[in-house]
């Protein structure tokens, strides 16, 4: 099976925090499924595009959506000329070839169509394809990572108990200011003291949370403005269109949030 | 003019005045001021606007009035102006009586001065006469204090001041009298109020997340409200409380919003950096004001280190020049300017002293102790220099810093009354808040205590709007009486606006969650249909199947496609309150009477319908007698549940009885018009069905089953929820079984409607 497509050859940036890598690292080790969880735009994406390239396996991401069936995970048959034809999905795909699949968001597909990842997660690593009555056996290498946002699951969408309870997790949330200022200046390629202007002004918009916002700002609106910055827009300019705009669409926030912004640059 | 062109003038003049021995006199007089005041032809026209006063039979004492007057007028703004005035005078006499002309040609001099110009002017004239049409008796009262009102809202704003007075008051004559002799402390309140000074209720919840962001406070805004004499003018803070002015006067839209924000930024500094208050001890006045100034500079220092931007907004209020006055109060508006603007320029001695002693030390080194000192040398040296100051009129300047109550601990203030007695306004301003507090609650006690039975007093007398006539349906007989009830339609009373906002804060879970489910609702779950005709992709299923039948020689199935479609809502909801009297009540166990619980939910609801894009509307019932069904209309189908819906929902007072038949049917009529697939009417009563003139208890409840199945037969579902744990029966007869929730623990009514109508309409 060729999943080479799916190898990532270059080291994808990632700026450890704590011990999230020697712990990711024991847990494939014992092959143990795992679910990150964390706010959006925090680095859980980027943290397994770098797991995958450490540990040297292909990695399929599935972005999960509401209207996903257990047959775009698993596999369907298709029609050809001489009637229909197998066709694997990417969770099997990844069973076969010894890939980390990568589920993000998993809380948006159905609850029925989760279902279908237990027999891979406790100690049978199997993947029953019942349309075809065939029992995959997993790769050796084979694990199974998804992503959580417990932020804005609401109270329609959560994952069932029994799903949960087969993950190992970690938890990401925006790193301390130093450091999201190493990331967001290596990321946006902008001086670091700029980056730290970012921050600070990400950390004022964090403390509406709850208070009009959904989300302060999260360190990936954070590289946007940056980027925006390392070609040539304003401090100012570039925050209102990568972090006020984007995130709220109240007039009474987004006017306190420029304000805010406003204050902290000065001159 | 030649002589023989004025000669038949100024007889015109004397014939006029033939009739009036007491002006006879002063024809010289008279005449020489209209010489001066009417040239060329104005003064022909001057003459016929006499001559028509004079037919008018307003009686002698305008016309007199209108000679004083007009040459002085026109002088001042023009001839056309003082012509006008003559015609208006004539007018408003023939609305009001000549008490009203007299009045309005008395205050034409006082209203010529503050307006001061002729345009103006005939807007007055005409805003005047359009009061007059609206209320006679107010024009006296209204006129004699001209000056004030005009002063304080010029032409545009004395209209809408006094066409709300007029609102205000109802039809009741008396409070009209109250409000235009300004002792209505709203008349005054509302006077303070410019018309284009923006309210601080509009900008209260942005800057309040503008502190959250800045230094993650979470302050409590509190909008001072003031009269028309002391406006409260500086912002005060007292711990995390924040006083703010309602409004700035003369500020508005942009301006108005950086003063508000500077003004906050600047406490918030104080919020974070002023460590403790300064004990006022015996300081002197003078001293308190230069250590609030320096302390002021000293935390605005150390917040623009922080965020360099707020220099930005502080400074264009710095505005004093160093070629201002050497009083003590302009010596400290420029220490204040000194300390903060860098580039500013001031040779004075002592600015230039208190630059130096304040440089002394990095600012972060500064502390109390050290701002304390400074303040008592500068102000020795301020005391030496015999510059007057007087405490009693002294602000703190610029406008956007408060007060500095906040800075000082009083302990016994009574050392030390001097300076206490400076920092007062907000002192009193603070007692006459809670005693304000104190008198609300009095108001709810007594509102509470006369329960049952409320009279109706003059003052409650609205008049209303018929807007329909229906049947009712008396089961004695087993037919209709035509046109037998009157439904009138009432303005509702206006509330406070903050209630929705409350019940929001109070309810914040309930709300989220509601928020939640509608979302998943609203989205309204996609829904995939297999085995179509027609559709964008195969149904791989139906395929299969049918590859299988070709392959067996049958006739394969067509409809081998699938398609996802997502249904839409098409529904509309009319609520109805029933606010009888009996809504007053608090049933057994409940902290809130009925009606407040019925309002809470009706919020609660009403975020979910919003939320959903349902089309909605609220009205609420009550009767009194078969003449007089009353319908208040709270929110239409077509607006949006904005500040003047929420108000009129808090504005909601229980009264009169229960005459839900014609409500409903009236209800009913309101939706059959709407043009949705679905048409909901939600009642939500509390009790059975009665009125003053109805004793047979089954009457009403026959008639409201009667009303409910004519609106089954136009296709409105009806669905009612009972607060009364005792009512099942009489609700099951008027709406069906299935039609009716009972909910026992009236608490729940908030969290019970909308899952209810999230039901009823999924």
């Amino acid at each position: 099976m060729d999943l080479a497509g799916y190898r990532i050859t270059t080291e994808p940036y990632y700026r450890p925090v704590g011990d999230e890598i020697a712990l990711f690292e024991a847990a494939y080790a014992a092959r143990m499924p795992m679910m990150l969880k964390g706010p959006t735009g925090c680095g859980k994406t980027r943290f397994i595009e770098h797991m995958a390239w450490r540990l040297g396996r292909p990695l399929i991401t599935v972005a999960c959506h509401e209207d996903m069936t257990a047959s775009d995970l698993v596999g369907r048959f298709l029609l050809d000329a001489e009637g229909t034809v197998w066709h694997d999905g990417p969770l099997t795909l990844a069973v076969r070839g010894g890939a980390i699949c990568y589920l993000d968001e998993i809380v948006e597909a159905r609850q029925d169509t989760t279902v279908v990842i237990h027999p891979l997660t406790d100690d049978r690593r199997v993947l029953p394809l019942e349309k075809r009555g065939e029992i995959i056996t997993a790769h050796p290498d084979f694990q199974l990572v998804i992503s959580y946002n417990p932020g804005y699951q609401s109270v329609l969408k959560d994952l069932k108990e029994s799903t949960k309870q087969r993950f190992g997790a970690i938890e990401f949330g925006y790193p301390p200011a130093a450091v999201e200022a190493e990331i967001v200046a290596h990321e946006a390629g902008i001086p670091r003291a700029e980056a730290e202007r970012l921050v600070a002004i990400a950390e004022r918009s964090r403390r509406l949370r709850g208070h009009g916002l959904d989300e302060g700002a999260s360190t990936r609106t954070l590289i946007y403005a940056g980027r925006l910055m390392a070609r040539g827009v304003g401090l100012e300019e570039a925050c209102r269109v990568a972090l006020v705009l984007p995130i709220t669409d109240d007039p009474d926030i987004r006017d306190a949030l420029m304000a805010t912004i406003a204050a902290s640059v000065g001159g | 003019m030649t002589a023989s062109q004025t000669a038949p003038l100024r007889r015109a003049l004397a014939d006029l005045l033939a009739g009036q021995p007491q002006l006879g006199a002063s024809l010289d007089l008279l005449w020489r001021q209209a010489e001066r005041g009417f040239p060329g032809a104005s003064r022909e026209q001057w003459l016929d606007a006499c001559r028509e006063l004079t037919r008018a039979g307003l009686g002698s004492a305008c016309l007199i009035a209108y000679l004083r007057q007009a040459p002085s007028c026109a002088a001042q703004l023009g001839p056309e102006a003082a012509v006008a005035l003559g015609r208006a005078a004539i007018r408003i006499g023939g609305l009001t009586g000549p008490a009203g002309a007299e009045a309005l040609l008395g205050a034409a001099g006082k209203a010529a001065r503050v307006l001061g110009e002729a345009s103006a002017f005939t807007d007055w004239l005409n805003v005047i006469e359009r009061l007059a049409g609206l209320a006679p008796d107010v024009i006296g009262p209204l006129l004699d204090h001209t000056e004030t009102v005009l002063g304080h809202l010029g032409v545009r704003g004395l209209e809408s001041w006094a066409v709300s007075g007029i609102r205000a008051a109802g039809g009741d004559a008396r409070r009209r009298q109250l409000f235009f002799a300004l002792i209505d402390p709203a008349a005054r309140s509302w006077l303070g109020r410019g018309v284009d000074d923006l309210h601080f209720n509009i900008v209260e919840r942005r800057m309040a997340a503008y502190l959250t962001a800045l230094w993650n406070i979470r302050p409590r805004l509190r909008p001072r409200a003031g009269s028309a004499i002391d406006v409260p003018r500086r912002t005060s803070f007292d711990g995390s409380l924040i006083f703010v002015p309602e409004t700035y006067r003369g500020f508005g839209g942009a301006q108005a919003v950086a003063l508000y924000r500077a003004a906050l930024a600047h406490i918030a500094a104080h919020l974070r950096f002023t460590q403790g208050r300064f004990p006022l001890g015996q300081l002197k006045p003078l001293q308190v004001a230069i250590i609030s100034a320096l302390e002021d500079a000293r935390v605005e220092r150390l917040a623009m280190a922080e965020f360099p931007g707020l220099r930005k907004l502080w400074l264009p209020f710095h505005v004093v020049s160093p070629l201002g006055a050497s009083t003590a109060a302009g010596l400290i508006a420029r220490l204040a300017r000194a300390l903060i603007d860098d580039d500013y320029k001031d040779s004075h001695a002592w600015i230039e002293k208190a630059r130096r002693l304040f440089a002394e030390r990095p600012v972060e080194r500064h502390d109390a102790a050290s701002i304390r000192a400074i303040g008592s040398i500068l102000g020795n040296d301020l005391g030496q220099m015999r510059v007057p100051f007087n405490p009693r009129t002294y602000v703190t300047e610029p406008l956007y810093r408060d007060d500095n109550r906040g800075l000082w601990d009083f302990g016994d203030a009574a050392g030390n009354p001097e300076s206490a007695e400076m920092l007062q306004e907000a002192v009193r301003i603070e007692t006459e808040e809670r005693e304000e507090g104190r008198a609300e609650q009095a108001d709810g006690a007594s509102e509470a205590e006369a329960g049952r039975a409320r009279p109706i007093t003059a003052e409650e007398e609205e008049i209303g709007t018929e807007v329909a006539r229906y049947p009712e349906w008396d089961y004695l007989i087993g037919r209709e009486r035509p046109d037998w009830t009157t439904v009138l339609e009432f303005e509702p009373a206006l509330g406070g606006l903050g209630l929705v906002e409350a019940i929001h804060a109070r309810h914040r879970g309930l709300v989220d969650k509601l928020s939640a489910l509608i979302r998943a609702a609203k989205v309204s779950r996609p829904e995939r249909l297999r085995r179509q005709k027609e559709g964008e992709r195969l149904d791989l299923d139906a395929c299969i199947a049918a590859a299988v039948e070709r392959r067996q020689g049958e006739t394969p199935d067509p409809r081998v496609y699938m398609t996802v479609t997502r249904r839409g809502r098409d529904l509309s909801t009319l609520l109805l309150l029933d606010v009888s009297q009996s809504t007053a009540d608090r049933l057994r166990g409940a902290a809130a009477s009925v009606l407040e619980l019925e309002r809470e939910a009706t919020v609660l609801l009403a975020h979910a319908m919003a939320e959903l894009g349902d089309p909605f509307a609220i009205r609420a019932f009550c009767s009194n007698g078969r003449e007089e069904v009353r319908y208040y209309r709270i929110k239409d189908f077509a607006t949006p549940f904005g500040p003047l819906a929420q108000r009129r929902l808090a504005g909601l007072a229980a009264g009169f009885s229960t005459r839900i038949g014609a409500a409903i049917r009236h209800a009913g009529h309101e939706l059959a018009a709407c043009r949705t697939h679905r048409r909901l009417l939600l009642v939500i009563t509390d009790g059975e069905p009665s009125d003053v003139d109805i004793a047979d208890r089954r009457y009403l409840v026959e008639d409201a089953r009667k009303a409910v199945l004519s609106l089954a037969h136009a296709g409105i579902d009806t669905f009612c929820v009972g607060l009364d744990a005792g009512g099942d029966s009489y609700l099951e007869r008027i709406f069906g079984r299935r039609n009716v929730l009972q909910i026992d623990r009236i608490q729940r009514l908030p969290e019970r409607l909308p899952a209810l109508y999230l039901k009823l309409t999924a």
